[in-house]
């Protein structure tokens, strides 16, 4: 299935033919032949030629149309369906002298571009909150690093990892709550009527 | 730690751990603790034997576990049936063998017709474990040549993809992202179909300053994608949805996010005046000359190919790149280890050089001149081409005093250096240079004086050579110098020493 087709529709109101868009010149000379048409034949008149590409070997043309909006309704047509050679040297030209001396960037920046596409290897060159998960609970704690890390289990993910505590306690500080209050320990203290005993 | 006994005793009721052994308990969470270290250790390197060994779809993995296989008959017959459970798991081991290093069998998971079922679980808002799964499979199949991702295309994938932007998890949203990266990256077709499902604004809605590095680098490169290639170029509409964002992108600071953005705008400022004055018209241009002085190589290289595209253009551009002060990096760049550099530098140059003579002088004034001959004396071939550029440009361009600034710099010397090589073009093009000096001489009457020099730098010696070189156009230039400039005779016989002081009009 290709995406893109080597001629549009210019509106939906004109029933566009196969036939080359013609200018007003020719119009009189085919005027005999639009009897021979089965289809209502109006013509067209190639207002610019905008640009240049080639598709699948053929040369095509952006037209923009006289009496048609520009951008929304100019159209690729192949080289072959048009007859409007001025226009076409008139862009030609343009390209070539855009500006005296001045050279286009040729080819790809040897190697260095930018991948145009890339296979996800794994998920774990990312850790802690960079990889975007949301926090289910804290498992254990550590300070073995130097500072507070936090051992987070994450939300649909098997794979937990350490995050500063600093960063737990501003993004999921419920989550840290909860850690820390299952973890209270309480220590036995001496009963109120010792206390007072104490206190004389 | 809480220690008043007032009502402390309602409370100690109230603990769940009331009654239970501190001790043992404590003991129960280090067992845990190293339990789960112990599973994660496991699972890290059950990864690596994924990885790095070529998995044999035949082979059942640990079938003592009886967890995950990854034979392709398991698979399919877990992805194809009704328990969700079953669908994850299938999913997950079609995920890592996708994701393997070596080979990873996406034709065959293609041909096993696994795909529209992918598709159809990235619909399911209720299981983003096997949404999340799905999508990094169909991402990986995506990755691959044009005919993977049509076969990702073809079963639905876009709307899809689109869809989970929407997504309240992160992971999810930039899972699709990165898959709608790989299907804008197949080509100018797939790009301008997701502009036309309106993927832009989606994704754009996703820039803030909270979102995770990791995300915003994934999203910058998709955008990337989008704003490239060519024949036809992305339609302005679109590029103007991205430019804001883009610039937003540009200002951060983390090397990969910059680097992309910067290859976002180095796609779109290649292409006519009307492109490149998009570009510049958003105050970008400042901002790419610092970044053509980044100390990382993958922020530099895009950042200058942008300014070189931008100063292709029309004298306009070209001046608001002088403007923002890219005169005062390109001598670092032109004296950079790194060849490819020196080359986008010196093209770059050239490219200055065929401006005005009010720019030209601007590159004079700004000492460009020096680290030019030096490229053109020690740079790589291709490097010395773009010098060679140039020069003749500055020839043609600059008037009589600038001409001879750029003689006394050594530039003659260098390029007469060059006429052995033995590219053609080049050739002719500093033959052309040649000719433009003698042209500045007559100005001043001065050819005579340039012929010695030019005879002195054992110029005359190589010109006359190459009236027998194989190309037409190369002998006849050459023949044509010899004719104009030097067929007086006695040439030979004039004394060098006159010319001991150099070459002084």
């Amino acid at each position: 299935m290709s995406m893109s087709q080597p001629t549009e529709p210019a509106t939906d109101g004109a029933a566009a033919t196969e036939e080359a868009k013609i200018t007003t010149a020719e119009t009189e000379k085919k005027a005999d032949e639009v009897v021979e048409e089965e289809e209502e034949e109006e013509e067209y008149v190639v207002e610019k030629v905008l640009n240049r590409r080639v598709v699948k070997g053929k040369v095509e043309y952006l037209l923009k149309w006289k009496g048609f909006s520009n951008s929304e309704d100019n159209t690729w047509e192949p080289e072959e369906n048009l007859d409007c050679p001025d226009l076409i040297a008139e862009y030609l030209q343009k390209q070539k002298s855009a500006h005296e001396g001045k050279r286009k960037a040729v080819g790809d920046a040897d190697g260095d571009e930018s991948k145009s596409k890339k296979k996800k290897d794994d998920n774990e060159k990312l850790r802690g909150f960079a990889r975007g998960l949301e926090p289910e609970r804290i498992i254990g704690a550590t300070d073995s690093t130097g500072e507070l890390m936090f051992l987070m289990k994450w939300k649909h993910s098997d794979e937990a990892d350490l995050v500063p505590a600093k960063e737990a306690n501003v993004k999921c500080p419920q989550v840290v709550i909860s850690f820390y209050e299952e973890r209270l320990t309480w220590h036995s203290y001496p009963s109120e009527d010792e206390k007072k005993e104490e206190k004389n | 730690m809480p220690t008043t006994s007032i009502g402390g005793d309602e409370r100690i009721s109230k603990f769940k751990n009331k009654g239970k052994d501190l001790a043992k308990l404590r003991e129960k969470r280090i067992t845990e603790c190293v339990e789960l270290r112990k599973a994660q250790k496991e699972n890290f390197f059950k990864r690596r034997n994924i990885s790095l060994s070529s998995l044999p779809e035949d082979e059942a993995l640990s079938p003592e576990n009886g967890t995950v296989s990854f034979r392709i008959e398991d698979i399919i017959r877990d992805v194809n049936c009704d328990d969700r459970q079953a669908q994850t798991r299938g999913c997950q081991a079609a995920r890592k063998l996708l994701s393997k290093d070596h080979d990873p069998p996406m034709k065959k998971i293609v041909d096993a017709g696994l795909l529209s079922r992918f598709v159809s679980f990235l619909s399911l808002d209720d299981e983003p474990t096997l949404q999340f799964e799905a999508a990094w499979a169909l991402t990986n199949i995506a990755s691959g040549t044009s005919w993977h991702t049509q076969q990702v295309v073809n079963h639905g994938a876009i709307p899809a993809f689109i869809n989970l932007l929407t997504s309240p998890m992160l992971h999810i949203v930039e899972q699709a992202v990165w898959a709608l990266g790989n299907i804008a990256g197949d080509g100018a077709a797939y790009r301008d179909v997701l502009i036309e499902c309106n993927v832009i604004p989606a994704l754009l809605a996703h820039i803030s300053p909270d979102a995770p590095v990791g995300f915003l680098r994934n999203l910058t490169w998709t955008l990337s994608n989008l704003c490239r290639n060519k024949n036809p170029c992305p339609p302005m509409s679109a590029v103007n949805q991205m430019l804001p964002s883009l610039m937003q992108l540009l200002h951060l600071s983390d090397k990969d996010i910059l680097s992309d953005a910067c290859w976002a705008i180095s796609y779109l400022s290649d292409g006519s005046d009307d492109r490149i004055d998009v570009v510049v018209k958003t105050g970008i241009v400042p901002r790419l000359v610092e970044l053509m002085n980044n100390k990382e190589l993958c922020v530099m290289t895009p950042a200058l190919r942008s300014i070189g595209n931008i100063v292709s253009g029309s004298d306009l551009h070209t001046q608001m790149a002088i403007d923002a002060g890219v005169l005062s990096v390109l001598p670092n760049l032109l004296r950079h280890p790194k060849p490819t550099v020196q080359k986008e530098a010196a093209w770059a140059l050239s490219n200055i050089a065929a401006g005005p003579c009010k720019q030209i002088q601007q590159l004079i004034t700004c000492g460009l001149l020096p680290p030019l001959v030096e490229v053109l004396k020690n740079g790589d071939l291709k490097s010395q081409r773009e010098a060679v550029w140039a020069v003749t440009n500055f020839t043609s361009g600059g008037n009589v005093e600038q001409v001879v600034q750029l003689v006394k710099s050594g530039a003659l010397e260098a390029i007469i250096n060059l006429l052995k090589v033995k590219d053609a073009k080049i050739i002719l093009v500093i033959l052309e240079a040649v000719n433009n000096m003698f042209l500045a001489a007559e100005k001043l009457g001065e050819t005579e004086r340039l012929c010695l020099f030019v005879e002195q730098l054992g110029g005359l010696e190589q010109i006359e050579m190459l009236q027998n070189h194989a190309n037409e156009m190369v002998y006849q230039a050459a023949h044509n110098l010899i004719e104009k400039y030097f067929s007086d005779g006695d040439l030979e016989e004039v004394q060098v020493d006159a010319m001991q002081n150099g070459f002084v009009f």
